[in-house]
């Protein structure tokens, strides 16, 4: 596991220049350039309005006095970072196959590195929550934004550890990168982020196999998932001006130090093997 | 030199013993298991159920020991395990057993730019291939310029990469692995890219490189280079390094095996010469052509200025009455080198009367063989010639082939010549000065 650290610190020149260098790939060639991480937000918001407020009529909470459109935001831009993390490392191997099997090439760098990348497009996009919270409700903003950086960091260590995993795998089985969309879009859909958590812990799914009439409890569906953790705490500091809940930020914590070492163990045992595997 | 532990792929730190080598393998394997399908390497690996692949031994217990400042060349066919065990030392792979001992910063052109960037810029594709092979930020500022003006890229330098022509790429790879100052080269045989003025210079480089000290490993089938370049080499034949030394005499056992694999292949080929058009009356039929060396051994391979003999067997099924032999000599583009047969001649050989259950041989013997490294073939012809026009009896295309390979190139083209060098010199102080080569 020391060697995992001992290597990225080793190569942080090489992971900022990776980093960098994705940064500028995306609006290399493009009009609008860097100009467009904002617009992915910003129609983001007017979609979710639109839909949910004027359509569905929807309130995030009964007596609630946040705005769904930005709590939903807030929400689907954590996600989205994870997500295009998880899916990019998934792949990462075999598209810089050319580097693992024809130079001598750190490979552990290249998922912190799209992590990494991740979270800097989702802190460049976050300013319009900032600004849709100030604008849109009665909330304000406030001194619990000294969180962020302890967010930040969980959140890279969760996405890393997952996204070693699911690097290493894809190199077995190609298959792996096909059931990763699946399983990304299903567990998306099972993560409070167009709906409240209340709605999980609330809903009814009657049962018939018993003569009790009740319901399926699936409120272990919130127990079980690091991402409702994470964005639940980004929810508290960015649109309820809250702490995060601080059992829940342990939990979370643990859990993704535990992932990230794991993750990393699992890469680093498999590392040797990579170029002769793509 | 900078300090990043990437850069010198440096697995083992030497101690002073073995301070004059900058590479030592000892006993190093490598092995690649090979599955049918990709589910089972996983369950492989998941160790469910027993091994399910097969092994192939790429390198079997390799010693190599290289001294700081030498040029070593491995040599071998197709498959021998040469990139293997070059791809072993750069530390791309690991052994299955056995250790590599590097120590000094090693590069390798095993790829020339390899993790190029299409979209970036000449010059932001230098500044990340320098970081992946562990270079600093100062240094890299520094080297830079040296890299732009080694690759003559030109305005180029601030266009993206997928702008440049194969060459251009391949120039500005060779820039960024050379100019890094490295103390251990490892070439793979990507050399042979670009223009004239740009090989040149790369081979300039390489021996300025080696002169001043610094340890090259080469791999390459070009034995002229390998002789003039290398103080040592090693020659691998299915994973093993079945040969090592100097250069000439591995260059010379190397050429030996070839010779020895290339008679069997192919003459192996030349029985499954059917498919090529053949056509006549067939009253007489050319049977098996033999193609023998110098000493009367049946042979594939030979070496310009080499005797060459040519034997057809023939059986005659009906009376003719003025049947010609001849032979053809072919390149492999369908280059026609050469045709004769023994009746147009100033002594000419007739043959009257065959009748039917006479067989014989025609022998063809070419001395000094005057032709250059490639691959040849032969076609036989048999025409009666009693008519105002002759007519095939039997013409066999492509009847079999054979190879030239030249241990030590000295001309090159289609054909050996007898070529005589003077230089005549008129002097400043008036005198004059004549050079010659006769040979």
């Amino acid at each position: 596991m020391l060697a995992i650290l001992r290597s990225l610190f080793a190569h942080r020149a090489l992971l900022k220049d990776f980093v960098v260098r994705d940064l500028k790939a995306r609006y290399v060639g493009s009009a609008m350039g860097f100009f467009w991480s904002l617009v992915f937000p910003v129609v983001n918001l007017v979609v979710f309005m639109f839909v949910f407020r004027l359509i569905f009529q929807s309130r995030w909470e009964d007596g609630g006095n946040k705005e769904t459109a930005i709590v939903m935001l807030a929400g689907i831009l954590v996600w989205t970072a994870f997500q295009e993390a998880i899916s990019r490392s998934t792949n990462s191997l075999i598209e810089n196959s050319n580097l693992i099997q024809k130079v001598v090439f750190p490979s552990e760098i290249l998922t912190p590195y799209l992590g990494i990348s991740g979270l800097v497009n989702m802190m460049i996009a976050m300013p319009i929550v900032l600004i849709g919270v100030l604008v849109f409700s009665d909330v304000g903003i406030g001194v619990s934004m000294v969180c962020i950086p302890i967010l930040l960091i969980v959140q890279l260590l969760f996405t890393c550890g997952v996204g070693w995993f699911f690097a290493t795998m894809n190199v077995y089985l190609r298959d792996t990168a096909h059931l990763i969309g699946v399983g990304l879009t299903v567990w998306m859909f099972g993560t409070p982020i167009f709906y409240p958590p209340s709605m999980i812990v609330n809903a009814k799914i009657p049962r018939s196999d018993l003569e009790a009439d009740g319901n399926y409890d699936i409120s272990w569906m919130l127990e079980i998932n690091p991402m409702h953790w994470l964005i639940d705490s980004w929810r508290k500091v960015l649109v309820e001006n809250a702490w995060p809940d601080g059992a829940l930020l342990l939990r979370l914590t643990i859990v993704a130090m535990v992932v990230f070492i794991a993750g990393g163990w699992f890469f680093m045992a498999h590392k040797r093997r990579f170029a002769d595997l793509l | 030199m900078t300090t990043n532990p990437l850069a010198p792929v440096q697995r083992s730190t030497p101690s002073s013993e073995q301070g004059t080598y900058s590479i030592r393998c000892q006993g190093i394997s490598k092995r690649y298991q090979l599955y049918d399908k990709p589910m089972h390497r996983l369950l492989d690996a998941l160790r469910i159920g027993g091994p399910r692949s097969k092994d192939f031994w790429a390198l079997k217990s390799a010693y190599l020991e290289i001294r700081k400042g030498m040029t070593v060349g491995l040599i071998g066919e197709n498959g021998a395990g040469k990139s293997t065990l070059l791809k072993l030392i750069a530390g791309i792979t690991v052994p299955d057993s056995g250790t590599v001992q590097v120590s000094g910063r090693l590069t390798s052109l095993i790829e020339l730019g390899a993790g190029f960037h299409p979209e970036f810029s000449g010059r932001e594709n230098i500044r990340l291939a320098c970081s992946i092979l562990g270079i600093g930020p100062e240094e890299i500022q520094r080297l830079t310029p040296l890299i732009i003006d080694f690759s003559e890229l030109g305005d180029f330098i601030d266009r993206p990469v997928k702008t440049y022509s194969s060459g251009m790429y391949v120039r500005l790879g060779f820039a960024v692995a050379t100019c890094v100052e490295p103390e251990i080269l490892l070439v793979d045989e990507a050399l042979s890219v670009g223009d004239e003025h740009f090989r040149g210079k790369c081979m300039r480089r390489l021996n300025e490189f080696a002169e001043s000290g610094g340890t090259t490993v080469f791999v390459s089938h070009d034995l002229g280079a390998v002789r003039s370049m290398c103080q040592h080499v090693a020659l691998l034949h299915e994973g093993e390094i079945v040969e090592q030394g100097s250069a000439d005499r591995v260059a010379d056992a190397y050429l030996k095996r070839v010779k020895a694999r290339g008679d069997e292949r192919l003459s192996m080929s030349n029985r499954e010469m059917g498919e090529y058009p053949r056509w006549g009356s067939g009253e007489i039929q050319t049977e098996a052509v033999d193609v023998l060396n110098g000493s009367g051994k049946p042979a594939a391979v030979f070496a310009p200025g080499e005797d060459l003999t040519v034997r057809v067997h023939y059986r005659v099924r009906d009376h003719v009455k003025d049947p010609v032999f001849g032979l053809g000599f072919y390149r492999s583009d369908g280059t026609y080198i050469n045709g004769s047969n023994h009746e147009w001649r100033t002594d000419p050989i007739h043959l009257e009367n065959t009748q039917p259950g006479e067989t014989g041989v025609v022998v063809l013997r070419v001395g000094d063989l005057p032709l250059l490294q490639g691959q040849y073939y032969l076609t036989s012809f048999l025409y009666d010639h009693s008519k105002p026009s002759p007519t095939a009896i039997d013409h066999r295309e492509h009847v079999t082939v054979f190879q030239v390979v030249d241990p030590d190139p000295r001309q090159h083209g289609l054909f050996l010549m007898s070529t005589h060098w003077k230089v005549e010199r008129q002097l400043a102080d008036g005198e004059t000065q004549i050079l010659k080569s006769e040979s």
